[in-house]
């Protein structure tokens, strides 16, 4: 089976932190010199809730997870299926602003 | 800091049939009424959405002429999310202590039931970061999270957010102006449906009417404000080293403890942001109360009842007085002013306190607000 895609996000050459494709400078230092960073999209559940009043354009039940990816990446995803559990693993793939998260094969 | 707060207004908070301008005016005709009518110079006031959600805008003209304030020196509107009432308060402070203004009423209030409740959530959702908009993150979604964070954390069940409720819910109570005047059990919480688990109904502020005033003047009278801190956090809670604390939070309160030159240790009660359960318990630790995870313990003791050792939410918080968002900051701060000045009624401490705190959370705890405020001896 081909590996997953790798998420695109955007790393600081400053401090070097991970975060979602942005406008503007770096969050934690200000640096202004971001580029491109691919990610493996395989991270671990710390947190899922089911939303049962989701805001207007957002079909229920509603769910959202966040998820720990490598070097401490963490990222708010909808989830497509069950709410998973928290320290389960999940695969993370972006759909325009969007992030969505599946269960991840064993 | 030579300014004193010299008078206070509520109006009921709930459904309410009136406009937001009405409301306002209802709560700030109350304080000139305190005030023996006396002349404001100059006119300020909160909301967080008025034109989404309330359908007006120009509100600090418009309350002007409805007051029959002919001819205030200045005036603006200010806005910081739900901190919107504690950010208008600063901003008053800080003209009446620059010696703009001599005397300055300060107006906070939201109309929220006009529009059905998924409208409000998408407009209140528009304080979170766009990454979190954009996968159909609400407050409660984000609440949640958090709260999940905190709970796993400390090893703590959900049932000490059903705690927190109850309490708040059972001071509303004595709040003549309170949406809930009723006390609920502890397994009514528990078994209220769910909104995002663990928060369920009863965890999470309702949508709400209302308005507070608060005049504001130079010079020396029972209530002085003592010191007033703002912290800022990354918008996006996912750029945060941490959930289970909120900086913008921690920052306002070590600024405003310096302002005022003193500690936690001399406040002596407390009015905080709960628009959900947990967050009572963050923003304690955060105010230095207690160390992180323990305020749980704080409230199973009873320490935080009016009665107890550090008596918060005496007026019943959010939960129990209802959130219309632009309001909240200010409702903490004149309850504690109410506390202080001894005019807080049926809400009055068994303990006069000398020295209170009012704390406000904006948006998903992006841009805080600390207030503190203390009585003068002998004023």
């Amino acid at each position: 089976m081909s590996a997953p895609p790798p998420l695109e996000l955007r790393r600081c050459a400053q401090c070097h932190s991970l975060f979602l494709p942005r406008p503007g400078v770096c969050l934690r230092c200000g640096g202004a010199d971001v580029s491109p960073a691919a990610v493996d999209p395989i991270g671990t559940v710390l947190a899922a809730t089911q939303v049962e009043y989701p805001p207007t354009g957002f079909s229920s039940p509603h769910r959202l997870v966040l998820v720990e990816l490598p070097e401490s990446v963490r990222l708010l995803a909808m989830v497509a299926g069950e709410l998973p559990a928290p320290g389960s693993m999940v695969q993370l793939r972006q759909e325009g602003d969007r992030v969505l998260a599946e269960a991840a094969g064993p | 800091m030579n300014v004193r707060v010299s008078a206070t207004g509520f109006s009921r908070f709930g459904k309410r049939p009136e406009s937001l301008v009405e409301l306002l005016a209802e709560a700030g005709g109350q304080a000139l009424e305190r005030l023996g009518r006396k002349a404001v110079d100059h006119l300020f006031v909160g909301a967080m959405a008025a034109g989404p959600l309330a359908g007006v805008e120009s509100l600090t003209a418009r309350v002007a002429d409805r007051l029959g304030l002919v001819d205030p020196a200045s005036g603006y509107r200010v806005e910081a999310a739900s901190a919107s009432g504690a950010a208008v308060f600063h901003a008053a402070v800080a003209a009446v202590e620059s010696g703009q203004a001599e005397r300055a009423l300060v107006l906070a209030g939201e109309k929220m039931t006009g529009l059905p409740t998924p409208e409000v959530t998408r407009v209140l959702a528009r304080s979170l970061a766009p990454s979190e908009e954009a996968v159909g993150a609400t407050m409660p979604a984000l609440a949640a999270i958090i709260a999940l964070r905190y709970l796993d954390r400390f090893s703590l069940s959900a049932a000490v957010l059903d705690r927190v409720t109850v309490q708040f819910r059972e001071s509303a109570q004595r709040n003549p102006i309170a949406q809930f005047p009723t006390a609920v059990r502890i397994e009514e919480v528990a078994s209220s449906r769910p909104v995002a688990l663990p928060l369920r109904l009863l965890h999470c502020a309702a949508i709400s009417d209302g308005a507070v005033a608060v005049v504001v003047e130079r010079g020396n009278g029972p209530v002085k404000v003592l010191g007033m801190g703002e912290g800022f956090d990354a918008l996006a809670v996912v750029d945060r080293p941490e959930l289970t604390s909120f900086r913008a939070t921690r920052v306002a309160a070590q600024r405003a403890y310096e302002m005022a030159r003193l500690t936690r240790k001399e406040v002596e009660v407390v009015e905080l942001h709960d628009a959900f359960a947990p967050f009572a318990l963050i923003d304690l630790e955060d105010l230095g109360f207690m160390g992180a995870g323990e305020a749980a313990a704080w409230f199973e003791n009873g320490w935080t009842r009016p009665e107890g050792r550090l008596p918060v939410n005496p007026s019943g918080g959010i939960l129990g007085r209802g959130h219309p968002v632009g309001a909240s900051g200010l409702a903490g701060i004149a309850s504690i002013a109410d506390q202080l000045s001894g005019s807080a009624g049926p809400l009055a401490l068994p303990r006069p306190p000398r020295t209170g705190l009012a704390q406000s959370i904006g948006g998903m705890a992006s841009h805080n607000f600390v207030t503190i405020l203390g009585r003068s001896e002998g004023g």
